[in-house]
């Protein structure tokens, strides 16, 4: 039917519905952020089809630019690997053909290429500088990774580095020191807030009018109390019985749950009342104190929370007014939605509007504080409202990263696996880690420390990888870690095996495992960019073979 | 070197068997573009690719095989094409046809060494099971839903088939709360969409899928008045396109129809009492109001606002199906149109006229936009979760074409930033599933000669030993049962029974029944000495086993979010898709926003998807 009818006359616009799918997970302003990008592809040796496949997952959503450096020709074998390269392709430069047919998919993103090599580029001092985020594809020396994640970390912009070799994909990331996040998406279930052991004058005053005569009610109005009303009213109840403490335990709340339960009329055709078994069923996810999350807490005891400056970021700016406000009344600002529940419209409504005009006024003491802040640092751009706002809903859940460097296997000597070194020789003894892989891939990475032509050589890798495996206990002994009747035969023998798979591969990339790593790669540099939910902090690791991905913070 | 050094080289000796293997996708949609794209790249020998849709603009932002110059042409046809510039070795075929079609037999099926399903439907998935099943073709099954995913391993006798986990079934809401007493925003959603529109712009007779009519007859007086209702709306479609029209409707549905309703007293006593709008006084207030508040898509319309947009879309609505009749000739079936959520008019239509609604009867409105979700039954999509699901559908590939199923797992993919991946080892089959846990054979039947009473007698009774007590079944009901045998000497073929439908045998016998036995037909005229009935193999049918077998775990949430979740946008079947994408109200949408909160059963949280599996699935260690 849809073929026989005329275009409509107005309608959203074309990129509104080439988008609607994807707005729906990260809304306009993701979208926007997205086209405010400008993404670098980096690939030197070695196919580079993850790199590509990485961008293509992101050319579709709708990134603003991308830059591919590529400084090879395109061969035979990337036929084979490299969907975005076909037989014309043979003998021009990869760069620019992958820029072609990657261009192509979305009319609304613009790409470029540099068929040069990076350490060439590199030589211009301010070559990074249009660039919002970059991603480095091993094989690279080590050298240009430490001159690009040095230049990188100092204008805050964000790195991954990837490995894609066989079965085995791998990428790390590195986040500015900062990165907080306001829109974490948290779990719709866990947002609701509805602080009822910490009832304000006008809940109380709502209970007071709904519930007070509960037992004179009419059975209609009896099973339309909304249920957070109830919980309010037992609660009374319970503290007149218990020296004014709420239910303290979970024993306390079941006895709790008893009492409401006990409330339910049951001599009505249901034999229950809808109301009442809502109120059973959320007295043990409500009845707890508000208490900030740790991440919550990371944020708030931040240094930059507590030293606002002239220049500090807007997120900062917030985050001390809230912070204040916390210390004010030992509580985040009320978010104000109120689920949906068995009540008569109106009602629902009231207690609505209690829950929402506390939320105003909880954002405008921040919205106060933020201005104050403004006015005595001399600001000269006010925060937005909106995104004031926007921080008082999710306060209770925001979060923030710190970016730290990943490792740069640079020189035979290994890397310094610093506070982590527990963390990773921890890892390191359980079986199903997928940090031997790791171990590998930085055993390879110190062979193409000075060149990345030659072939891997067994032998070399192997005693790279043990050398590894050494450091790494000695570092961890120096750390506290007891390495006494630790047994790493098996570790050592899972690193061997994977030296054994790269030997195989020897660099090849599978076009499929690509594929998979460049979607989950885009989808963290998606986060990343529209700073929109929680990205991985800060190296994934996954294994074809097994289907299992790792997440490490190493 | 060349072309397939790399897979030669990482896939080793499995490489020549890729290359020798024909295999068959279902559904171009997203994870579709990915798996092709894989595929070739793989370098399975054959590939065919079976659409029934056609590309729509809401695609391109990760369907990558098609471009906007591609709208509305075949996905099938277009993929191949796309997909076959970069890899002239592949043989690919593509059907621009319906999974469900005739043609795609049981035998068809069997020349697949193995099959994999990108596809948005529960109809269509459950079909390519059924046919994988009979066929024992292995299938590889799969589905997504914004960040999260799924990929299954399905073969027959060795692990868990789709439908050996219940699924949840589309939403349907009882008739009477649609029409009579709505108390949410979806039911007045499903009613401007599935009543409304349908009466004025579409054919009533079919009947929207989301009205459960399992309560009618204790309703019946309330069917009936409601019937005559229908009626009188169709008498004022007549005057479509006068200038009276949007008032003669809206003083029918939001006036005279519920000051009916609430005369009945008896619906109010627990309900508060529907308000009927007065057209002059609404239209009164919405003076100086312009049409183009529509744009305005997130937020929402007050009283005055929907009504502009109201009167303003059930004119332009009009005006389209007026110029549509005009170019139709006679004797054609009348034009009709269809709600589309992609299509502006019957989406600002279906908004507006819930919207009035809800504030008849006390309920919160929602935005255009939050509509469109909620009627078009939109899940939300992305290029990456595709990208990750069909890479991960080709490693599971890999495990079955070693024929190592012990490696195979059923994989997850989770918006968790510790485990990005997860997987669990598959599930032997549930002895208990309708459509595995039953024995499977290929019936030839001359249909010349047959009947049910060959079947039935020489066939199951004397050859297999069925004894009294059993019955023979098709999708529209029950054939022959011992209090049923009136057509046991009609020809199996004048009682609908064609090659390539499917007949079950449920044996009732109390003591030790056999499992279901389903036969698949296949018509071939055989010699006159020959029984016109015959099972071209031996076959075993089993015992039910004696033991009460567990209850049936549910499926993990995801399951229910991802696997079956329809999704209009890359549906395989078109035709379904009218009836899939329609019914199906998205569960977290009527979740947050019906008063189903309590359900925790529906919880289709993310958090919830994990699996955790010690040994195999994807392992955090942090400190
Ligand atoms: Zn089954």
């Amino acid at each position: 039917m849809a073929d026989s009818t005329p275009p409509p006359l107005h309608g959203p616009s074309s990129k509104e519905k080439k988008y609607d799918r994807q707005l729906r997970l990260w809304a306009a302003s993701g979208q926007q952020a997205l086209e405010d990008s400008h993404v670098l592809l980096v690939n030197s040796a070695g196919p580079g089809v993850v790199g590509v496949e990485t961008l293509k997952n992101l050319v579709l959503p709708g990134i603003g630019h991308f830059t591919i450096v590529d400084p090879a020709t395109v061969s035979e074998d990337d036929l084979g690997v490299n969907f975005f390269l076909d037989e014309e392709s043979l003998g021009q430069s990869r760069a620019k053909r992958c820029y072609e047919l990657l261009e192509e998919l979305n009319p609304d993103v613009e790409g470029h290429y540099i068929a040069e090599s990076i350490e060439n580029l590199l030589e211009k001092p301010d070559f990074l500088s249009p660039y919002t985020l970059i991603l480095l594809v091993a094989p690279i020396p080590a050298r240009l990774i430490d001159i690009i994640c040095r230049t990188a970390h100092q204008t805050g912009t964000p790195v991954f580095y990837i490995h894609s070799v066989g079965f085995y994909a791998h990428f790390s990331l590195l986040l500015p020191s900062a990165f907080p996040i306001v829109d974490t998406h948290p779990d719709p279930a866990s947002t609701t807030d509805l602080r009822l052991l910490e009832p304000w004058p006008e809940l109380s005053a709502l209970v007071e009018e709904k519930a007070r005569n509960l037992d004179n009610l009419s059975d209609y109005e009896h099973g339309h109390v909304p249920y957070v009303l109830l919980l309010l009213y037992y609660l009374e109840r319970w503290k007149k019985e218990h020296n004014g403490q709420v239910p303290q335990n979970y024993k306390q709340k079941s006895e709790f749950r008893e009492l409401v339960r006990k409330g339910a009329r049951t001599n009505n055709p249901e034999g229950g009342e809808e109301n009442f078994d809502e109120a059973i069923g959320a007295v043990l996810k409500s009845l707890h104190p508000s208490k900030l999350s740790s991440a919550a807490m990371e944020v708030f005891e931040a240094e930059e929370c507590q030293n606002i400056t002239k220049d500090s970021q807007t997120f900062w700016v917030i985050a001390a007014a809230i912070r204040k406000f916390y210390l004010d009344h030992k509580a985040t600002p009320l978010p104000g939605a109120v689920p949906d529940m068995k009540a008569q419209s109106a009602d629902y409504i009231k207690l609505q509007n209690v829950y929402k005009t506390r939320a105003r006024a909880d954002f405008h003491e921040v919205l106060q504080t933020v201005r104050t802040i403004e006015k005595n640092l001399g600001r000269t751009t006010s925060v937005d409202e909106k995104e004031v706002e926007a921080f008082c809903k999710g306060a209770a859940f925001v979060k923030l990263i710190r970016g730290r460097p990943f490792h740069i296997a640079g020189s035979k000597a290994g890397i310094n696996w610093g506070h982590r070194a527990k963390f990773a020789y921890q890892a390191l003894q359980d079986p199903s880690s997928l940090l031997p892989m790791y171990l590998g891939l930085l055993a390879v990475d110190t062979y193409h420390a000075e060149s990345v032509d030659k072939p891997l050589d067994e032998s070399s890798l192997l005693s790279y990888t043990s050398s590894l495996v050494d450091n790494l206990e000695r570092e961890a002994a120096a750390a506290g870690s007891s390495t006494q009747d630790v047994d790493l035969t098996e570790a050592k023998t899972q690193v061997s095996q994977v030296v054994q798979e790269l030997i195989r591969h020897d660099g090849a990339e599978l076009h499929n495992i690509s594929a998979l790593a460049g979607g989950m790669i885009a989808q963290e540099v998606i986060k990343v960019i529209t700073r929109q939910y929680i990205p991985i902090d800060n190296t994934c690791l996954f294994d074809g073979i097994g289907s299992r991905s790792s997440v490490l913070r190493l | 070197m060349g072309r397939d050094r790399f897979p030669k080289q990482s896939l080793g000796s499995l490489y020549s068997r890729i290359k020798q293997s024909r295999v068959l996708m279902v559904g171009a949609g997203g994870i579709g573009c990915e798996l092709l794209k894989n595929l070739v790249l793989t370098g399975f020998g054959e590939v065919h690719i079976i659409d029934l849709d056609t590309i729509d603009l809401s695609n391109l932002n990760r369907q990558f095989l098609f471009r906007h110059e591609h709208i509305k042409k075949s996905k099938a046809l277009v993929a191949k094409e796309t997909a076959g510039r970069f890899n002239p070795n592949v043989k690919l075929e593509a059907h621009h046809a319906n999974i469900k079609d005739a043609e795609f037999t049981v035998d068809w099926f069997k020349g697949f060494n193995l099959v994999f399903n990108a596809l948005d439907n529960l109809d269509a998935r459950r079909h390519v099971n059924k046919m994988c099943l009979a066929a024992e073709v292995p299938l590889i099954e799969s589905g997504t839903t914004g960040f999260n995913g799924q990929v299954q391993v399905i073969q027959r006798g060795k692990t868990e088939c789709y439908d050996c986990t219940p699924k949840q079934t589309p939403k349907s809401f009882p008739v009477c709360t649609i029409r009579s007493t709505p108390s949410q925003p979806i039911h007045c959603i499903v009613w401007a969409k599935s009543y409304l529109f349908t009466e004025i712009f579409g054919t009533s007779e079919d009947d929207a899928a989301e009205f459960d009519h399992s309560e009618d007859a204790e309703n019946a007086k309330e069917i009936e008045n409601l019937r005559q209702e229908s009626q009188a709306l169709k008498a004022i479609r007549d005057s479509m396109g006068s200038d009276e029209f949007p008032r003669r409707v809206f003083e029918k549905v939001f006036g005279d129809d519920i000051k009916r309703l609430r005369s009945m007293e008896d619906m109010w006593k627990s309900r508060r009492p529907p308000e009927a709008l007065d057209y002059d006084r609404v239209s009164q207030s919405a003076s100086g109001i312009d049409p183009s508040i529509s744009v305005k898509d997130q937020e929402n319309w007050n009283l005055a606002e929907n009504f502009v947009v109201f009167s303003d879309s059930l004119r332009r609505l009009s005006a389209r199906l007026r110029d549509t009749q005009a170019k139709v000739s006679d004797g054609d079936a009348p034009p009709i149109l269809s709600f589309d959520k992609d299509d502006v008019d019957t989406l600002d239509f279906v908004t507006a006229s819930a919207n009035l609604r809800s504030f008849i009867f006390g309920i919160g409105t929602k935005s255009k936009f939050d509509i469109k979700q909620m009627a078009g039954n939109i899940i939300p999509a992305i290029a990456t979760t595709n990208a990750m699901t069909a890479g991960l559908c080709v490693l599971q590939a890999f495990h079955v074409m070693r024929g190592d199923m012990e490696k195979a797992r059923m994989v997850f993919l989770t918006r968790s930033t510790e485990r990005v991946i997860s997987g669990e080892p598959l599930h032997a089959p549930n002895p208990d599933c309708p459509v595995c846990g039953v024995a499977q054979s290929k019936l030839v039947v001359d249909p010349t000669r047959a009947t049910l009473n060959d079947l039935v007698e020489s066939l199951l009774r004397l050859e297999l030993g069925y004894g009294e007590e059993f019955s023979v079944n098709n999708e529209v009901g029950i054939l022959y049962d011992p209090d049923l045998d009136d057509n046991l000497p009609k020809k199996l073929s004048d009682l609908g029974i064609k090659g390539d439908s499917f007949l079950t045998v449920v044996d009732e016998d109390d003591d030790n029944p056999r499992v279901n036995l389903v036969l698949s037909i296949s018509e071939q005229p055989l010699p006159e000495d020959s029984k016109p009935v015959l099972l071209p193999e031996k076959v075993e049918v089993p015992r039910k086993p004696k033991a009460v077998a567990p209850a049936v775990e549910p499926a993990p949430p995801v399951a229910n979010g991802v696997a079956h979740a329809p999704n209009a946008a890359d549906n395989a079947d078109l035709k379904r898709k009218r009836n899939a994408s329609d019914i199906g109200l998205e569960d977290e949408q009527i979740k947050k926003r019906g008063k189903v909160a309590e359900e925790t059963s529906h919880a289709v949280e993310e958090d919830l998807v994990v699996v955790e599996d010690s040994g195999n699935g994807a392992i955090v260690i942090d400190d």
